[in-house]
């Protein structure tokens, strides 16, 4: 082998790979720009991913899982969370999280009401690209592991509990809701949850239309702002939205809807 | 040194090890933030000095590899530099857009894209200033009318980092985009035409150091960097698993990705075979310990640690972990930190005019081995905390914050590696100052042991 031919093997083989990369990028630049995601790109989007950069997002955070590692991943922050909860987080990050307990806290960054409005809707934008079904199991900002993967049990595939404990984990309820007695986490522990909503539908000061402790549960899965539970700053806006996004109806089917009430219902 | 000229590099390098001082500085400081709460949470957060961290990484290097350029292209092509002045202006005009970039973060002024967070208008200051920088180069091979294929390839690399900064100053609403052609500069940069200009310098420090045969060196070096592009090209694709575009990036990623160790493995086999050929007769040990250094470190770095996240059944879990931080700290500073730390150490005596006495002094080794072992810590420190985060966050299903408390110990041994380290930049530094100014002329100089070598090595 003498110094041509490698010479030859280099402007080659850098040739062929170049040709490829290329033909591979206008491939990919195309199917990106036809698609109908691509196409619902708003200007509320297009200002938010000018937000995320002017305020320097990405050199603590990851979205798509890339960024830095000092603050947990964005990708799905938008269905985790909802907007009313994240319009209040970005205000004052403070109210939320505490230095002490946590070792790290989001800097209160002076956004404007728009440009909030803006950084969300540019996140529920990203939140919606097809990732190949990245990432194989959510990521939460913060919480106890709901279930252990590889545990579930098939003999008990048909009680309505254990199905309603599986649509709990499958529809990230864990990621606000802790199951562990006086852990808040965005919203209030579900630990004793059936207990509570037994007594709150007695309760004199409690305003919405449920009947009994299934319809009080009902009532907030699905319109989590019929009522906010004391003490109300806590889990919800000064506009008396509650922070729970108001999705489920869309997302659950009846038949998962009851299987979860009723799991929630063994919670005493 | 053979031609006054190559005094120039002499101040690059000054300004290149200073540079690095402070990156170690910020790096300390995002560091502890890790272990929190922060004081300075309201001041600069870590969102400030990891900016500031990570983009003078890349001003120092690419302020090095300037100063390589302008040592290299006199010996390879036999002549001074075309133009001295316009070599010192580019110098100025690059350390200003430096520090008005990193002023103007701690002042909240980015276009936060990681790593060209530079705002449009200094991007633009970046484009003159390697415009100049490749005008003078191309110059002064021009009129010497010879080049070797080491400094082709040398030129060959620093031409294409300009021409791939390009993407840099697109815009693209669509974030898929936004990310797909962000990393045709970093990428393309750090896996593929740095890497041309990381096997270059490599080559004229064995050549020099070993007096090994250059048509050997450079017919191999044909091979290192065929190697480089036809994995690190298409390899891009590991970057773009889960970006939103097509699947069939999860194949040419993964597979082409998976080849970049062949590449970093032959540099270190071919920077050993050489040594153990032609027998290590340079009195510079300093600049051999980083150039062998170098050449290990680039392939455990980039080559293990890199294909142990790059399939992307594996990156499913890994992404966005300290994974990738592990990987990152390692493989940066072994390919491109070690090389520059390399050619100023081989440079340095030259370029200053005065005895090697510098070049073997205890107090360079000591800097050499407290960098490599604090940076050899620092990796298994954040081995163990991705490797941790990974199983807790991404497949148990414990929450981000209740993952990095459970990490906290980690965080102490980076710390503490760190320091270990950032106590061998500040050796270094002290080396590198007690070696002085350069000396008023070539004749003077022409006494000193390493040039004399590097003479002799060159023929």
């Amino acid at each position: 082998m003498t110094k041509a031919d490698t010479r030859r093997f280099f402007v080659l083989g850098t040739l062929l790979c170049t040709v490829a990369f290329i033909v591979l990028t206008v491939d990919s630049h195309r199917t990106v720009v036809a698609r109908e995601h691509s196409r619902a790109l708003g200007d509320d989007v297009r200002r938010g991913l000018r937000v995320w950069g002017v305020y320097n997002c990405e050199n603590c955070h990851t979205l798509l899982g890339e960024g830095s590692y000092y603050a947990p991943d964005l990708t799905q922050i938008v269905a985790q969370r909802g907007v009313p909860y994240l319009q209040a987080f970005l205000a004052d990050p403070s109210a939320f999280y505490s230095e002490e307990e946590h070792r790290r806290l989001m800097p209160t960054l002076g956004l404007s009401a728009q440009e909030i409005d803006d950084a969300i809707a540019f996140l529920g934008w990203v939140g919606g690209i097809d990732t190949l079904g990245w990432p194989p199991r959510p990521i939460r900002v913060s919480g106890m592991p709901t279930r252990l993967p590889g545990t579930e049990t098939a003999s008990a595939a048909s009680d309505p509990v254990t199905q309603g404990r599986q649509v709990f984990d499958a529809t990230g309820c864990g990621a606000c809701h802790s199951l562990e007695p006086g852990v808040m986490l965005v919203g209030p522990s579900l630990a004793g949850i059936a207990r509570r909503a037994e007594e709150r539908v007695q309760d004199a000061a409690y305003t919405g239309s449920a009947q009994d402790a299934e319809g009080y549960l009902r009532e907030s899965i699905f319109e989590p702002s019929a009522f906010l539970a004391p003490p109300a700053g806590k889990h919800g806006t000064a506009d008396g939205l509650s922070y729970m996004p108001g999705i489920y109806t869309n997302t659950l089917d009846p038949q998962a809807a009851d299987e979860l009430v009723a799991y929630l219902l063994t919670l005493q | 040194m053979t031609f006054e000229t190559q005094r120039i590099a002499y101040f690059y390098f000054l300004a290149a090890v200073l540079l690095f001082a402070l990156q170690v500085v910020f790096g300390l400081l995002s560091l502890a933030k890790y272990l929190g709460p922060d004081p300075l949470l309201g001041v600069m957060h870590f969102a400030t000095t990891k900016a500031v961290h990570t983009n003078l990484l890349l001003v120092w290097c690419l302020t090095g590899f300037m100063g390589a350029a302008y040592y290299m292209v006199p010996d390879e092509s036999r002549t001074e530099i075309y133009s001295p002045k316009l070599a010192y202006l580019q110098l100025g005009l690059w350390l200003t857009i430096g520090v008005v970039t990193i002023v103007g973060y701690l002042f909240g002024i980015t276009e936060g894209r990681k790593l060209l967070e530079m705002p449009f208008p200094l991007k633009l200051g970046v484009v003159v200033v390697m415009g100049m920088f490749l005008f003078n180069i191309l110059m002064t091979i021009r009129k010497a009318n010879r080049w070797t294929t080491t400094e082709a390839v040398l030129i060959g690399g620093l031409a294409s980092a300009a021409l791939l900064f390009i993407p840099a100053l697109l815009h693209f609403d669509n974030y898929t985009l936004d990310r797909y052609y962000r990393w045709w500069v970093v990428h393309l940069w750090v896996e593929g035409v740095w890497m041309l200009i990381l096997a270059a310098m490599l080559a004229f420090l064995l050549i020099r150091l070993s007096g090994a045969d250059r048509e050997v060196m450079e017919k191999w070096l044909y091979v290192i960097v065929g190697l480089t592009f036809i994995s690190g090209i298409l390899g891009t694709g590991h970057h773009y698993y889960w970006i939103g575009v097509p699947r069939y990036w999860l194949f040419a990623g993964g597979f082409f990705s998976a080849l970049e160790p062949l590449a970093l493995f032959a540099m270190a086999v071919y920077a050993y075979n050489m040594l153990r050929r032609s027998g290590v007769s340079h009195p510079n040990t300093v600049a051999l310990h980083w150039t062998i250094g170098s050449a290990v470190f680039s392939a455990i770095g980039g080559g293990i640690l890199g294909f142990a996240h790059t399939w992307p059944q594996v990156n499913q879990w890994t992404h966005g972990t300290h994974i990738t931080t592990m990987h990152g700290h390692m493989a940066f500073f072994g390919a491109y930190a070690m090389i520059n730390l390399a050619i100023i150490t081989y440079a340095l005596p030259g370029c200053t005019g005065r005895s090697d006495e510098n070049a073997q002094s205890r107090l360079g080794i000591w800097a050499f081995w407290l960098m490599v072992s604090g940076m050899f810590g620092m990796t298994m420190a954040l081995a163990a905390a991705g490797i941790t985060q990974t199983y807790l966050e991404r497949i148990l299903g414990f929450g981000y914050l209740e993952t990095q408390r459970m990490i906290q110990v980690h965080y102490l041994m980076w710390l503490t590696t760190g320091v270990i380290f950032a106590t061998g930049v500040g050796a270094f530094v002290w080396n590198f100052a007690r070696a002085g100014l350069p000396v008023r002329t070539v004749a003077e100089s022409a006494a000193s042991g390493p040039s004399a070598a590097a003479r002799v090595g060159a023929v």
